[in-house]
This record gives structure tokens, C-alpha cells and sequence, in this order.
């Protein structure tokens, strides 16, 4: 079977959809027998960063201009274009400075700002187009696989699109925010983890981001009505993917 | 007079990005740098306002390989701020959780990102099919430890299950059992990475640091005991500010640690092992002797060594964790104060701070987060400028392919060290 010819790039993150690809994941021998990964700073010296890919994935947020810059050439070179993981596809944990002052956040950890290029943390789409994404916190073990068969079969590639709380009722699992009253980020959060934290007693804290028909607002409200301050809501809706417009209706309501 | 110029656009095979500039001439380095020019995200900036029980979630986003590290080191630091002590139960399976995690990362590190160099190969990936042996004991490894960090924490990378004050959920008896019989196949896989590593041909150079561990009188500390350090340094972890500062660095997104008396400092497994060797087991420490590893090493690229020592290590203490361990549901909850906590750990590659002011409603007030391989920058560039003046006379290909092992031998991690 011919080889997927592949690039990984890294910008703002924690590298951790890169070791999910090399490490975590139950099937790194196959996966590293079905690609020909040609650039991959984290695996592989030298590499060539010109392509052509067949498919470039991506990790991390873009928070530096030059990212962009080379973002676009990627995209130039590539068949496919594929965000991986919540930074990449929705802007993950370092979105969460979107919501306070660029200044604010940034003096708080460097004196000298002169040297400083940061900007608001944008995912991947925001820059350019993409083919699909693989969403998850790292990303998700299923969409990762469902991704390259595909490839290799040449199919679509087929990903969740409903809720958590879809996952939860298959598991036959308690609901959490109906049952015992906790703050459950199930309801707007899409789907593909398996409802992990509900299935460790935890609330779900929305870390593959928004599904595509969430109603933030309804459950804001529902959060209010559990007691919690409007402070508290704002932090639900923008733990992850606070760029999103999903989770942006919710976290408005209490802003 | 000769003038070279090594110029590394950036490090393969690390965590995160960095670039090295060197400017020789004749055998004196003159410019040295560890351009780290990962993109800053700025964890201290904007946790501030953020709610202390979703910090050990965030903070785990640091790191995709020590996320566990950053996770219990934000739950002490919130937990000495609050003034909670949590049980026996919860620092026993914290103890597991980041033994797992060591021994996934060291994995990861010998076997992936160092191992190419030592056989002259880009990647791991192009190691296939002649190493096909190697590779697969790293997998049936990683199998086991990946296994371990979920069953404890819900999920290998970024866990789940570990809050303030406890677990939310437990391991079963018989996921344990199982895990523990895992284990004991595992040594054996162990104990061959061990050989393997003792047998790359390292280069031959030596410096000595100021070595810094958590030390505790009775076991390897992870993440209880006070700071140590081979100059004398004896401190309690809460008085860690005192000692040692950080400064911005012109070329770097990354600060630089040192010691407020001393200079650099190194920490991770050489300087561990460098501390505290005695503590291994027997057979740990009679394996070292077999295959040469002697206390004090000076050289920094015996890390490697030292890492997969504390690997099978790890295995060990993890089977003998599990041997007896019974886990009781119990009462997490604890009132929330204001206050203001700092705390080390031991993390793969070394020492990890963390330190959070609190508000009376639980808000984040300040944080604070310095990770290993920011204690280790000014060690790093000074054993450069050491190795790259004794060997000034190679060609700079060669010179540049020397500084990158260095460097890796280190196992940085860039994006922990900007955050």
C-alpha cells in the first residue's frame, strides 16, 4: 500500500497531538508504517518543509504572525489540511487571554514587551481554509485512526457530530447536570471522547469544544439556576474555545 | 584567525522550538545562544482570574508529555494555599501517577527523540524495520505505563480524575491486580534499555554543576521533601523564591533560574541520581555498577543513562505500590480560603514550581511557574561553550551535531519552559 505522504507543524501548544500520534495512541507501529512523514521537527531532523503533502496536520494555536505566514505555504503544498487537537480547531486553552487586554496578560509575565509578538490566539480556519478537523484535548485516539484508514482508503472520513450527552446515554451513564445537579459542559461539547469525564464522576469541561448546534445560552441559564455566579458561567463557556461564536452566546449572557 | 559559525534554524527532536547560534573564532566561542523562541501563552498571565479548581486543568496544557507533573504540582500549590492536607490515599496515587508519567517520558525521550543520534538516524521512524526489536519494547513499555497513568488519573495525556483534595473516581481492585502483573513483565524490557543506552558511545566531556533534587529521608521524592542541591543547599520548598530568581533573557521567550548565591544549575535524572543514588533498590543500583554509571557523573550526556536507571526504577517502586494497595471511597470536599501556596515536584526532567495567591472566593490572584528546563538553560549554554571549545579544531558540521546532542541530552522541554 502506498505511503501517506505527511507533514506535522506545531504552533502554539503543548505538543501533546504530536506525542498522541507517537505515543499515546494504542497503534503508533501501524500508523508509523502507514505514513511517509517528510517534515515533523518533534520526530525527525532535517525533513523537507517544502512538501508537497498529502495531508498536513496541524497543532496548536496561531498566535505569532510568522505562524501564518508559513501557515499559508502550507496550505499552498497540501492536499488536505486537517487542525488536530482543541488548540488547532477551536483555539484551546491559550484562547483564554482572548477575553482579557493582549497588555494585561502579557505584563503580568514579561517586563521587556519589546520583544514580544504575540496576538490573540486564532485557530487554524481562522487563516485558512481546512478539510476536517480532529477535534479533542489531545486529540481524540478515534478520529485520529478514522482519519488516516480514510486516507488510505480513500473514503470520507466520518467524525461525531452531536453531544457528549449522546455518548453518556450509550454508556448508559447517570447524567451528571440532571441527577446531581453539577455543572456539566456535556450538552454543548462535542462528542468523540467517550464521555471520559462523566465516566470518572467528573463534569465535562468542554475540552473538544463546541458542538455545531449547542445551545449556550439554555444551559448558562440552567448553570444560573444551579447556583452558580455570573462569574462562574463566564468560565464555563470560555475555559476552551472561548473564540468560538457557540461558546461566546453563552459566556455574553453573564459578561 | 579561523572564525566558524554553527547556526541551527531549529532543534529536532525536542519538545518545543529553539534555535543555536555559535560564533567561533579560532577555539573560543564568542556569541553563544539557545534562541527559544517558542511563542509565549502566557499560563501566568491569564490564570490570574481564573477559578484555583480549574487550574491543575489548565495547567496541564502546558505540557503533552508532564502534564501529570503540572497538574499535581498546581493541586499541592492550592492545597498548601487553603491549608488542606490531603489523605494518605490521594499522595499515594499522585506518587503513581507521576512515577508513570517519569517512565513514559524517559521512554520517550531514550527511545525516540535520543536514540537516533547514537545510530546515526533522523528519526525513529526511519529506524524501521532494522530496529524493530527496540521499537517494539518501547511499545509493549508504553503499553503498560500508559495503562497505569489512565487507570489512576481516567486518561494517559492530560488526566481527568485528579481534583483538589483527591480522586473523583477509583481504580478497581482488579484493574490493579492486572496492572501489577503488567509490571512484572516489564523489567525485564527494563532492564535491556538500560544495557542498550550504557552501550551508545557518548561523547567524552565533563563539567560540573550545582546539581538540584527534592530529597526526603525515607524514599526517591517526587513531590514531598526539601530542595537539595550538591553545593550544601538545603531549603523547604516553601522558601524556594528565596533562593533562586529568574531573569528575562534578550533572545529568548524562555527566562533563565539560577541559584541566588550560586551560577547554573542542572536538574533532572543525572542530577537526581547524583543526589540521592542510595536510594534506589539494591538491584538498580547493582545494575548502575554493571554497566559503568558511578556517582558524582559529571557528564551531562550520562542524563540519558541516569534516565533509564530511573526507569527501571520507576517499574519497580510502581509494582511495589500496587503490591497491597486497597483503595477506600473518601469525603473530597474541603472550604475554600484565601491564602497563598508554592510547591516542587520532581517532573521527568527535572525541578517544577509552582506558587498561586487565592482570593476568599477561590479566584487566582498571582501565579507563579517555573519548570525544569528553565533551571537548566544556563547550564546548558555554559556546557556548550565548554564542549564547543574543546572541540573548535571538528568541522562545524560536526561541532553543530555535538551541541544538538548536548542540548537533547538534556531532554528540554521548550514548551513547558515558555508557557
Amino acid at each position: 500500500m502506498k505511503k501517506i505522504p505527511l507533514g506535522i507543524f506545531k504552533y502554539s501548544c503543548c505538543a501533546g497531538c504530536q506525542f498522541q500520534f507517537f505515543f499515546f495512541q494504542e497503534h503508533v507501529l501501524e500508523t508509523l508504517g502507514a505514513v511517509d512523514i517528510l517534515y515533523c521537527k518533534m520526530g525527525t531532523s532535517g525533513g523537507v518543509k517544502e512538501g508537497p503533502f498529502e495531508v498536513a496536520l496541524i497543532e496548536g494555536a496561531i498566535t505569532e504572525s510568522w505562524q501564518v505566514d508559513e501557515l499559508k505555504r502550507i496550505r499552498e503544498v497540501s492536499r488536505f489540511l486537517i487542525p488536530i487537537g482543541s488548540c488547532a480547531v477551536n483555539g484551546g486553552i491559550p484562547a483564554i487571554k482572548d477575553i482579557y487586554p493582549e497588555i494585561e496578560v502579557e505584563k503580568r509575565v514579561y517586563q521587556d514587551l519589546s520583544v514580544i509578538h504575540s496576538v490573540k490566539a486564532h485557530p487554524i480556519d481562522e487563516y485558512v481554509r481546512v478539510d476536517g478537523y480532529v477535534r479533542g484535548c489531545p486529540m481524540g485516539e478515534r478520529d485520529l485512526l478514522e482519519l488516516l484508514t480514510s486516507l488510505l482508503l480513500n473514503t470520507k472520513p466520518s467524525f461525531p457530530e452531536y453531544c457528549v450527552c449522546v455518548e453518556c446515554k450509550l454508556k448508559g451513564a447517570i447524567c451528571l447536570l440532571i441527577a446531581e445537579g453539577k455543572p456539566c459542559m456535556g450538552p454543548v461539547t462535542n462528542a468523540g471522547c467517550g464521555a471520559l469525564c462523566p465516566s470518572h464522576r467528573r463534569a465535562c469541561y468542554g475540552c473538544w469544544g463546541p458542538v455545531s448546534d449547542a445551545n449556550a445560552p439554555a444551559l448558562a441559564k440552567k448553570f444560573e439556576q444551579l447556583g452558580l455566579a455570573p462569574d462562574d458561567i463566564v468560565r464555563k463557556f470560555t475555559q476552551f474555545a472561548s473564540p468560538t461564536i457557540e461558546f461566546r452566546k453563552g459566556a455574553e449572557m453573564y459578561e | 584567525m579561523s572564525e566558524k559559525v554553527i547556526s541551527i534554524d531549529y532543534l529536532a527532536r525536542v519538545e518545543g522550538e529553539t534555535a543555536i547560534k555559535i560564533s567561533i573564532k579560532g577555539k573560543e566561542p564568542q556569541e553563544l545562544k539557545l534562541n527559544i523562541f517558542e511563542p509565549p501563552r502566557f499560563f501566568e498571565g491569564f490564570l490570574v482570574g481564573r477559578k484555583h479548581d480549574e487550574v491543575p486543568d489548565i495547567v496541564a496544557r502546558i505540557c503533552g508529555i508532564c502534564p501529570v507533573s503540572h497538574m499535581t504540582t498546581a493541586l499541592r500549590a492550592i492545597e498548601k494555599a487553603m491549608g488542606i492536607n490531603p489523605s494518605q490515599q490521594t499522595k499515594i496515587l499522585r506518587r503513581l501517577m507521576s512515577l508513570s508519567q517519569m517512565v513514559s517520558s524517559h521512554l520517550i525521550h531514550l527511545y525516540m527523540l535520543a536514540m537516533p543520534d547514537y545510530y546515526g538516524y533522523p528519526g525513529a521512524q526511519e529506524m524501521l524495520p532494522e530496529f524493530t526489536e527496540e521499537l517494539s519494547r518501547l511499545m509493549r513499555m508504553k503499553k503498560v505505563m500508559n495503562d497505569l497513568t489512565a487507570a489512576i488519573g481516567g486518561r494517559a495525556s492530560h488526566p481527568v480524575s485528579a481534583v483538589v483534595n483527591g480522586f473523583t473516581d477509583l481504580s478497581s481492585p482488579q484493574a490493579l491486580k492486572k496492572l501489577h502483573r503488567d509490571l512484572e513483565k516489564t523489567e525485564d524490557d527494563a532492564v535491556r534499555t538500560v544495557r542498550m543506552v550504557s552501550e551508545f558511545p557518548f561523547a567524552n566531556f565533563f563539567r560540573k554543576a550545582e546539581y538540584v533534587a527534592l530529597n526526603a529521608a525515607n524514599h526517591y521524592a517526587m513531590m514531598e521533601g526539601s530542595i537539595v542541591s550538591s553545593e550544601g543547599l538545603d531549603i523547604p520548598e516553601e522558601d524556594y523564591e528565596e533562593y533562586f530568581e529568574e531573569e528575562e533573557v534578550s533572545y529568548s521567550m524562555a527566562k533563565r533560574a539560577k541559584v541566588k548565591a550560586g551560577g547554573p544549575l542542572m536538574v533532572g535524572a543525572l542530577a537526581r541520581l547524583n543526589l540521592k543514588f542510595d536510594q534506589l533498590s539494591p538491584s538498580v543500583r547493582k545494575l548502575a555498577q554493571e554497566v559503568g554509571f558511578k556517582i558524582p557523573d559529571y557528564n551531562p550526556f550520562h542524563n540519558n543513562l541516569a534516565q533509564s536507571l530511573e526507569l527501571l526504577y520507576g517499574i519497580q517502586e510502581c509494582r511495589q505500590i500496587l503490591e497491597n494497595l486497597e483503595l477506600f471511597p473518601e469525603d473530597s470536599s474541603y472550604r475554600v480560603r484565601a491564602g497563598e501556596g508554592g510547591a516542587v515536584t520532581e517532573a521527568p526532567r527535572g525541578l517544577l514550581y509552582h506558587r498561586y495567591a487565592i482570593n476568599a472566593r477561590g479566584v487566582i490572584e498571582k501565579a507563579n511557574i517555573v519548570t525544569p528546563t528553565v533551571h537548566n538553560f544556563a547550564n546548558i549554554e555554559e556546557d556548550m561553550r565548554h564542549l564547543v571549545r574543546q572541540n573548535s579544531d571538528l568541522p562545524e558540521k560536526k561541532i553543530a551535531l555535538l551541541c544538538e546532542m548536548l542540548a537533547r541530552a538534556y531532554d528540554p522541554c521548550f514548551s513547558c519552559s515558555v508557557h
